[in-house]
């Protein structure tokens, strides 16, 4: 043997070698798919924002923490939950407000002390296995999360739910501990929520903790195809009597498989879409996005032309750590939001693709019909008076500031006045340094130089915390030189433990969302519940992820408590919120931002029909399971394969 | 003989006792993280639906039941070692109940595939070339090299990554740009799985080849730049022993010992992955696993990559460290 081919021979041995190696080390479980079998004209490439699926044979999403995959299909497709709020509008034949009756066969039905909680639920709906789901399914779920710590809904259930009964096959009624008005939200979040079990596959488990629950079984119009033992893809296929599910009575879902993909960096989502390999990416950069749209007329955004994005219903903002003395008082709260500049915030976070909200409800869904339109009014003639002068800080002009501004670069921005504040919201606060500078003099601070001092004669200094980078660390960056401009000792503060540090209160100013809503429903139960005065835990011990600020005032916890002992679909529920924003503008205990806008594209060359801005029948990001209502109005391109 | 085994006991010794301390220090500032599994679970929780304050408390306690955080950490530390002792590092926290090690030894193939590799060749071209560039400094091809060499050496890694990526995944779409092997491969030792293996690894590899090589070649340029100056050197010369074996023999073989001790150290840092490739490529591997668990307070899994790798090095430099007598002379008379 010469030694060329020693060498080649060491070579092709190791990488057998390495290939057996890793093989065994995978433990190879996936089955392997035939690509061939997968026409582009009956499948849908989906990208799923989470990264490396640790444990990917693992289906029972039902354990916490176990490491699985959620939005990998598994809660899209084969689970589902008595009702699902879309963000947006909904599509026909949705209920009131986007909910959508999914398992139930109508809303909830509380008695009038909002104790008990009666559920029919809709007949006619399978398991994958064929066995007929029934309100014996419910009673299982309940019961079974109620007796096993460890399960997602323990603590839910055993601490809201008296008992659970099976009325009769179609009707399930709960008798809770305690009125509970918001208890059908459990069972109707749109991202995760209380999936129901199937108690013939699982009550022969004995310990379902340990269960992986492979191949899941399915209440959705798919079940599993094959996986990636790697944890990187998922393929799903559509069940034969897929009519006999919640969303196949909808519509029939189009796509025959859908596939998954996750753990896919920001550049390769950019390429592996212009590729043709994704049809739904969940979010691109800014820059990202503006690339791609103008390269490939086949891809859309939310909005037909610039800003593109789609406002989420979450809201980013400065939030102020109320149990720092440094900013307790509301004039000092009310002034820093005076000095920010809307425009310099709008383009140095979003370059200029934010829809700024100046209240403390996103502008997203149905919240500009409920909330932004009916208060401005209210807005242009709030006023404030420091150093003798009253004004009046609101401008409803801003967004249409910015789409002039951005026009040159965008001649798609849009230019009608309603659309513009569709896009770019319906205004914000007008810089004004003098007014500023008046609140903070009320307030006792002095000026030394360029630099505020504190009444006790200390330094006006902080910190502004943001995550690593994204959008919100641009922002911060720009909130934080802007304050410093003006003489506040504010710097920026990196952090990469930001959810961790404000659950604990370990900040001075976050900027951050702690404001998350229905989007598709006026109730602001979703992050208003947890603003309540019980959650409020000292410094350094965690809260539930709201109310970072730590804000507490009896008269929130009135609202709070209005809201609790009303019904969900209330009108007056409207008027509890309208309550809320206005004392949240007095005190201003954060200074809401901008929606936070999701840059969600989607391709056209192979399916086409995705919801938008014209048609906003669905959110578009894909890991939340309401994004299931997508696939029964896509349809596959006309020779496309 | 007796020194050498006086030398090796000794060496044993500190080997045992630099892992006990590493993995023992690790245990300590894992455990000492303001980052708890079970407050991460809760937010996860909580940040998804409505949980009242009576139902946090007892999903609380019902994690920190399960996940034995709440025991005192002195009791955690001897759980611990007599786990690790078993061989057991206990389940992971991030992917409960599996255990810590199955997703250290799914993971950890590809990184030493990667790695080892990549690490391995960039030795050989980089030492070579290198020690040709310092035997024959006023070539023109080893002085382009050097020019080469010194202008990608600055370059930021995931800058050439990102190159790599765009000319090979957009412009001329030859190579995958992600994952470990394509979907349509199962897993198993065929020659279709070997061949997607290598051509995922292609870029990866390239990537870190490309970077790395400035380091041993201008490493070992520098090196052989002050051997060929020795007397020995050029008496071979004088003698008419022919270049070649004198830059083999005696050139890069005294020039290499030090060469060899950073190569023991990469090869030991190996163990721990490297997070900028895995997310650049979307590759599989222990970086990313490593990151994932430190975001996550996962004590189980920082503890169960942190020993692999700590014992990984120790054992590196062990190795070298008794090879280097047999390899260096003047190492043996000392």
């Amino acid at each position: 043997m010469d030694r060329r081919s020693f060498m080649l021979g060491t070579a092709v041995s190791a990488l057998m070698l390495s290939a057996k190696g890793l093989a065994f080390a995978q433990e190879a479980q996936g089955v392997a798919p035939d690509l061939a079998q997968f026409p582009r004209n009956e499948t849908l490439i989906i990208h799923n924002p989470e990264g490396v699926i640790r444990n990917p044979g693992w289906f029972n999403n039902w354990v916490v923490g176990a490491g699985s995959g959620i939005s990998n299909g598994l809660h899209q497709l084969t689970t589902d939950t008595f009702w699902l709020i879309d963000p947006d509008a909904g599509i026909e034949g949705a209920s009131e407000n986007a909910i959508y009756n999914s398992l139930a066969d109508g809303l909830w039905d509380y008695n009038d002390d909002f104790t008990e909680m009666t559920v029919k639920l809709k007949q006619g709906i399978y398991w994958s296995d064929g066995v007929e789901f029934t309100a014996d399914d419910v009673v299982f779920t309940v019961e079974k999360h109620k007796a096993t710590p460890g399960l997602s809904q323990n603590g839910a259930y055993n601490a809201q739910v008296e008992t659970v009964e099976a009325v009769d096959p179609y009707t399930v009624h709960f008798t809770l501990k305690g009125p509970n008005s918001r208890f059908h939200t459990l069972f109707a979040v749109r991202w995760t929520g209380a999936w129901i079990m199937a108690k013939h596959h699982f009550e022969g488990v004995e310990d379902i903790l340990s269960f992986p629950n492979d191949p899941p079984l399915s209440l959705g119009p798919y079940t599993l195809h094959s996986y990636d033992p790697n944890g990187t893809w998922y393929i799903w296929q559509r069940r034969e009597d897929w009519e006999r599910t919640a969303l196949g009575m909808i519509a029939e879902p189009k796509p025959k498989f859908i596939i998954y993909r996750n753990n896919i960096s920001p550049d390769n989502r950019l390429i592996e879409m212009r590729n043709g390999n994704l049809d739904m990416v969940h979010d691109l950069s800014p820059e990202a996005t503006f690339s791609i749209i103008e390269q490939d007329p086949q891809i859309q955004g939310w909005f037909p032309g610039f800003p593109y994005a789609h406002p989420d219903p979450t809201l980013v903002m400065a939030i102020f750590n109320l149990q720092k003395p440094l900013f307790t008082d509301k004039r000092v709260r009310w002034a820093l939001a005076l000095m920010l500049d809307a425009r310099a915030m709008s383009m140095a976070s979003y370059r200029g693709a934010a829809t700024l909200s100046a209240i403390s409800v996103p502008p997203t869904g149905t919240h500009p019909r409920d909330y932004h339109a009916p208060l401005q009014e209210f807005l242009t003639n709030y006023e404030i008076t420091a150093g003798g002068n009253t004004v009046k800080p609101y401008d409803p002009t801003i967004g249409m500031q910015i789409a002039d501004m951005v026009r040159g670069q965008f001649p798609d921005a849009p230019t009608d006045e309603d659309a513009v504040r569709n896009a770019f919201g319906y205004g914000w606060w007008k810089q004004d340094l003098v007014t500023a500078e008046a609140l903070l003099i009320e307030a006792g601070f002095s000026k030394n130089g360029n630099q505020w001092m504190m009444p006790d004669g200390q330094p006006f200094s902080f910190s502004v915390m943001v995550p690593t980078d994204g959008v919100v660390n641009r922002l911060g960056a720009i909130i934080a030189q802007t304050w410093a401009q003006n003489g506040i000792g504010a710097e920026v503060e990196a952090a990469s433990d930001t959810w961790d540090r404000q659950r604990i209160g370990n900040y001075d100013v976050n900027i951050s969302w702690a404001v998350e809503t229905w989007g598709g429903h006026p109730d602001l139960s979703f992050f208003l519940d947890s603003y309540h005065s019980e959650y409020i835990q000292p410094l350094g011990t965690s809260q539930p992820d709201r109310n970072w600020m730590r804000w507490q005032d009896p008269r929130l916890d009135e609202i709070i408590e209005k809201i609790r002992a009303s019904d969900f679909n209330d009108p007056k529920g409207i008027e509890y919120g309208h309550e809320f924003v206005k004392l949240h503008l007095e005190e201003m205990p954060n200074i809401p931002i901008m929606s936070y806008n999701v840059f969600s594209v989607q391709s056209n060359r192979f399916w086409t029909g995705w919801p938008n801005a014209d048609n906003p029948y669905a959110n578009p990001v894909t890991n939340w399971s309401n994004g299931r209502y997508i696939f029964t109005q896509i349809s596959p391109v006309e020779g496309a394969v | 003989m007796h020194s050498y085994l006086w030398f090796f006991g000794k060496r044993v010794l500190q080997l045992f006792a630099v892992v006990f301390c590493g993995i023992s220090a690790t245990f300590l500032v894992t455990h000492l993280s303001p980052i708890d599994p079970v407050e991460q679970v809760l937010g996860r929780l909580s940040a998804r639906s409505n949980l009242s304050p009576e139902a946090i408390a007892a999903t609380r306690a019902a994690l920190t039941e399960m996940y034995g955080t709440g025991q005192p950490m002195l009791q955690q530390y001897f759980n611990f070692w007599a786990r690790l002792l078993r061989g057991d590092l206990g389940p992971s926290l991030l992917a409960f109940p599996t255990p810590a090690m199955d997703l250290v030894t799914r993971a950890m193939p590809w990184t030493l595939g990667l790695l080892v590799t990549s690490t391995l060749i960039t030795f050989v071209v980089g030492n070579l070339l290198g020690a040709l560039a310092g035997y024959n400094p006023d070539n023109r091809f080893f002085k382009a090299f050097g020019l080469i060499a010194m202008a990608v050496q600055p370059i930021p890694y995931y800058i050439v990554a990102f190159i790599l990526l765009i000319v090979f995944g957009f412009l001329w779409p030859v190579l995958p740009i992600s994952g470990g092997f394509a979907m349509d491969v199962r897993p198993a030792p065929t020659w279709q799985f070997a061949g997607s293996i290598l051509a995922h690894s292609i870029l990866p590899a390239l990537s870190l080849v490309l970077v790395g090589f400035g380091g041993w070649f201008l490493g070992m340029r520098a090196l052989v730049s002050n051997v060929v100056n020795d007397d020995y050197v050029t008496y071979a010369e004088l003698a008419g022993v022919a270049p070649r074996t004198i830059v083999g023999a005696y050139v890069i073989r005294n020039a290499l010992v030090p060469q060899l001790t950073a190569l023991a150290m990469a090869l030991g840092g190996v163990f721990s992955g490297t997070v900028i490739t895995e997310q650049v490529f979307n590759y599989p591997g222990i970086g990313s696993l490593l990151i994932d668990a430190v975001n996550y307070g996962d004590y189980s899994l920082v503890l169960a990559v942190s020993t692999v790798s700590i014992t990984a090095v120790a054992f590196s430099i062990f190795i070298i460290d008794m090879l280097h007598p047999l390899l260096d002379p003047r190492v043996r008379a000392e």
